[in-house]
């Protein structure tokens, strides 16, 4: 037999045994006994492999009828089927999980309008004089678009057609793509808006808004500490990324602008303008000038325009302004794009915004940053000192005494600020060269309108603007109208796309049926009871219990779903937290970065299968799970960094909902 | 005996494709009511129970469709690499087990929950003037009984593999991966990859 096999079937034993020797005598059993007993065959019937969600429905209904017999006979049957179809009922008219089927929507969509293609060309363009710039763009291009889309599946089959043969012929180890690929395309589960989060929060009560603003920034975090680790790799061992020729670094420039380079000037505003003069050249059409012209000044136009607003805002009277400084704040920390900002007005933070003037130039060099990437990732020097610049006297700022009805005239942060971004703007023109032109455009028709769309989804979940499930309407509403820019929207996408959604959300949601009734069985049977108090009598610190609940989750993500783990076992372990004082929010996200691990932990993680269904022939599964393991240490690493320093990820929460 | 199965699965895939179209209209409406709500100031008190009837239909309903599909989720740690006729018995035996049981009675539990909606013309609480609740209910006897039947005839595909030793044939469907046609969205082909099978070892002899 195959050792996958023999890992189950061991798995299994283990799981039986286990049972047999910490439980009682059939004699002796309680209740609760038999609660633990249930716990133990669900284990072991899901991986027989039937359907879950019926697994759990047929066992939560055998054994809720055994609880309800032993208290009153008469009444036990009229009293299951009532628990089952309140469960059912309750399901149904579920406000957490409504978002459920429009994120998986939105994801579909997405996926469908072909961004992926040029996602990636344009981002291994950008960072081509980074080390390793193949993996770093594949893990970028993973994390963007796994987190629009949400499903782990297609990106990694995707990236696998376009990715692997690119590194591969540029002579990377193939430990070494596979395990960008595999690795970034898990990160979707992780970063927001993710389905993951949404059952957490659904099963665990937690608010699902609290989740988005708290695993923002633990996901970003795992996706630099893969690019940091690819970068240092491909530094280290230059012979398992080598760097990019000059020949494909090359961007090809369309004609005219090879014109304008050539005779006028290689930097793109001096080369346009000159041009248009015409003095030098006629020969090009003055019409794609001006266009192009209009797309060179994008970069600085938006700064002008957030310069302006926030000028606006800044002088406006000081009712307004106090509450303002709060949002700009978390505006600064998401880098929500300007669109949101313009519309937050009326977020009333009161004790924060009392001490607090708004900080332009924090809002700012984020926008900004944003807006020119392709001079902060191929020097990122100019944005680096300017951040640094505005944020401090942002945070030396204080309240100015006021109340005056007329304009406030702007603190000196805000003129340090402009001054900063009008150099950043300087130095990144100095360096726009023609190439870096096409490549902005490349990022403009791909990167823009993913990150911005992502970005106003969290953003207006984030502040409060709509609810999860409003923005996640909005987010399907933004999927369709990507897919239409694109030219992708169709009848047979639209049909595919609800289909497979309507598949999607049913396999979610019948898995929370099934797993609401077990839950109640179990609670009933009193083996809830039965677990704490053993827990308890550990006498176990808080962080040896935070150690082996992630311990435990880490061994089920073996042979489980992440969707089974939550549904099944979140219910056990959240009535432990008070005990040992965790907030459940931490508590989920620590589970949620654990569960990232389950997809890359062999031999059953899936992100392997779907790589070598594309991969060429020579490429082993035992290449691509060594290619997995050193990004399943780095998350192990960041489950530590963030049990360590839990501000990474209750900052951005703690600050918006005090 | 094929023919019934399939007509059960053609049945079962047209109700689930045809409520699943409510996602369009749950997205529209949802819209909708943000529009009206921000900026023409006019938010729709049934909006919130509609939103949830809509998804709640969506999902009851596409249970038995997705079942046909077989797309529910399963622990395939062993399952997958069982030989088929042991896979059948073992569904075969938890079908009867869990499956049976357990749709039933959410049925007949339905059927009962929703005949006391209807009997006293229930409406929703959640605000004043809520939307009529009854018809929503009754989708939990419509859904579970639609689902009783998907599940007689995966009980008969089980009979069926064990006596053949291969799988019944299900019907076409869109997949979630398919390969297919990611390669043709993203134009690469089979060639290209073997190719990149040809060029291989080269690099891997050098990289050694």
């Amino acid at each position: 037999m195959r050792k996958e096999v023999w890992f189950g079937l061991s798995i299994m034993a283990a799981v039986v045994l286990a049972a047999f020797v910490l439980l009682p005598a059939p004699s002796q059993m309680t209740n609760g006994h038999l609660g633990l007993l249930m716990l133990a065959l669900v284990v072991v019937a899901i991986m027989l492999g039937f359907p879950t969600a019926f697994t759990l429905m047929g066992m939560g209904m055998v054994f809720a009828w055994i609880a309800y017999r032993s208290q009153n006979p008469g009444l036990a049957v009229q009293q299951t089927l009532d628990l089952m179809v309140q469960r059912t009922y309750s399901v149904m008219s579920n406000d957490v999980l409504i978002s459920i089927p429009l994120f998986v929507f939105m994801g579909y969509l997405i996926e469908r309008a072909n961004l992926i293609e040029k996602l990636f060309k344009s981002m291994h363009l950008a960072t081509a004089r980074v080390p390793g710039s193949l993996a770093v763009a594949t893990i970028i291009t993973c994390a963007i678009f796994a987190t629009a889309t949400g499903i782990v599946g297609a990106v990694v089959t995707l990236m696998g057609l376009l990715a692997l043969p690119a590194m591969l012929r540029a002579g990377y180890s193939v430990q070494l793509s596979a395990g960008a690929i595999t690795a970034g395309g898990c990160l979707g589960i992780l970063i927001p808006p993710s389905v993951m989060l949404i059952v957490y929060g659904a099963t665990a009560g937690v608010s699902v808004v609290k989740l988005y603003a708290g695993a923002f920034f633990p996901g970003i975090m795992l996706a630099s500490l893969y690019v940091v680790y690819v970068v240092v790799v491909a530094k280290l061992k230059p012979h398992l990324a080598p760097p990019m020729s000059a020949e494909d670094r090359r961007v090809p420039l369309p004609e005219f602008a090879q014109i304008v380079a050539s005779t006028v000037s290689e930097r793109v505003l001096p080369g346009l303008i000159g041009a248009i003069k015409g003095k030098r050249n006629s020969a090009v059409p003055l019409r794609s000038l001006l266009n192009h012209l209009g797309i060179a000044v994008l970069p600085a136009l938006s700064v002008a325009l957030i310069m302006g607003m926030v000028y606006f805002k800044v002088t406006a009277p000081l009712v307004e302004e106090a509450s303002e400084g709060v949002v700009a704040m978390g505006a600064a920390a998401t880098g929500v794009p300007e669109e949101e900002e313009k519309s937050v007005s009326g977020l009333a933070e009161p004790e924060e915004a009392g001490d607090l003037k708004l900080p332009p130039g924090a809002a700012d060099t984020k926008a900004e940053a944003a807006s020119e990437p392709s001079a902060a990732s191929t020097q990122a020097t100019p944005a680096e000192p300017v951040k640094a610049v505005a944020t401090e006297p942002a945070a030396k700022a204080v309240a100015e005494p006021a109340a005056v009805p007329q304009r406030v005239p702007p603190p000196m942060s805000f003129w340090v600020a402009l001054a900063s971004c009008a150099v950043a703007l300087a130095i990144f023109y100095a360096y726009f060269s023609f190439a870096r032109l096409e490549i902005f455009k490349m990022l403009l028709g791909s990167f823009f309108p993913l990150a911005v769309m992502i970005l106003a989804v969290l953003g207006t979940i984030v502040f409060g603007l709509a609810t999860p499930t409003e923005a996640a309407a909005m987010g399907s509403m933004g999927g369709l109208l990507l897919a239409a820019a694109y030219r992708r929207l169709n009848m047979t996408v639209m049909r595919e796309s609800v289909y497979l959604t309507a598949k999607t959300s049913a396999m979610v949601c019948w898995l929370f049926v099934g797993s609401s009734i077990f839950s109640a069985a179990f609670a009933l049977l009193g083996g809830q009871e039965l677990i704490n108090q053993w827990v308890l009598s550990l006498n176990m610190t808080p962080v040896q219990f935070m150690i082996l609940a992630q311990v435990v989750i880490f061994l089920l993500g073996w042979p489980l779903e992440w969707t089974e783990i939550i549904v099944i076992f979140m219910p056990i372990f959240i009535p432990l937290l008070p005990h040992f004082g965790i907030d459940p929010l931490f508590f989920g996200l620590l589970v949620a970065l654990n569960l990232q691990t389950a997809f890359l932990s062999p031999p059953v993680a899936m992100a392997a299968f779907y790589l070598k269904g594309v991969s060429p022939p020579h490429v082993t599964l035992n290449q691509i799970f060594a290619g997995m393991l050193p990004f399943m240490a780095i998350q192990v690493l960041a489950i530590f960094l963030l049990y360590q320093f839990p501000a990474i990820g209750l900052w951005l929460p703690q600050m918006l909902y005090k | 005996m094929q023919k019934l199965l399939l007509a059960v699965d053609k049945f079962s895939t047209v109700i689930g494709q045809a409520f699943s179209w409510l996602i369009v209209v749950l997205t529209l409406l949802i819209t909708w009511e943000v529009f009206s709500r921000y900026a023409l100031d006019n938010p729709h008190p049934w909006a919130f129970d509609v939103m949830s009837m809509l998804y709640g239909s969506v999902f009851m309903m596409a249970g038995a469709y997705t079942l046909s599909k077989n797309g529910h989720v399963r622990g395939d740690v062993l399952y997958g690499f069982f030989p088929p006729r042991l896979q059948a018995g073992l569904d075969l035996a938890l079908y009867i087990l869990f499956f049976i049981p357990g749709v039933v009675a959410m049925a007949w539990a339905g059927y009962n929950f929703a005949a006391e909606s209807w009997a006293i013309n229930e409406h929703s609480n959640i605000t004043a003037n809520g939307p009529p609740v009854y018809p929503f209910k009754t989708i939990i006897p419509i859904a579970g009984t639609i689902l009783l039947a998907q599940g007689l005839v995966e009980i008969v595909r089980c009979i069926v593999c064990l006596q053949q030793g291969a799988w019944p044939s299900r019907g076409q469907d869109v997949e979630e991966v398919d390969v297919e046609k990611l390669k043709e969205m993203v134009h690469v082909k089979d060639e290209d990859i073997a190719q990149l099978g040809a060029l291989q070892p080269a690099a891997a002899g050098h990289k050694k």
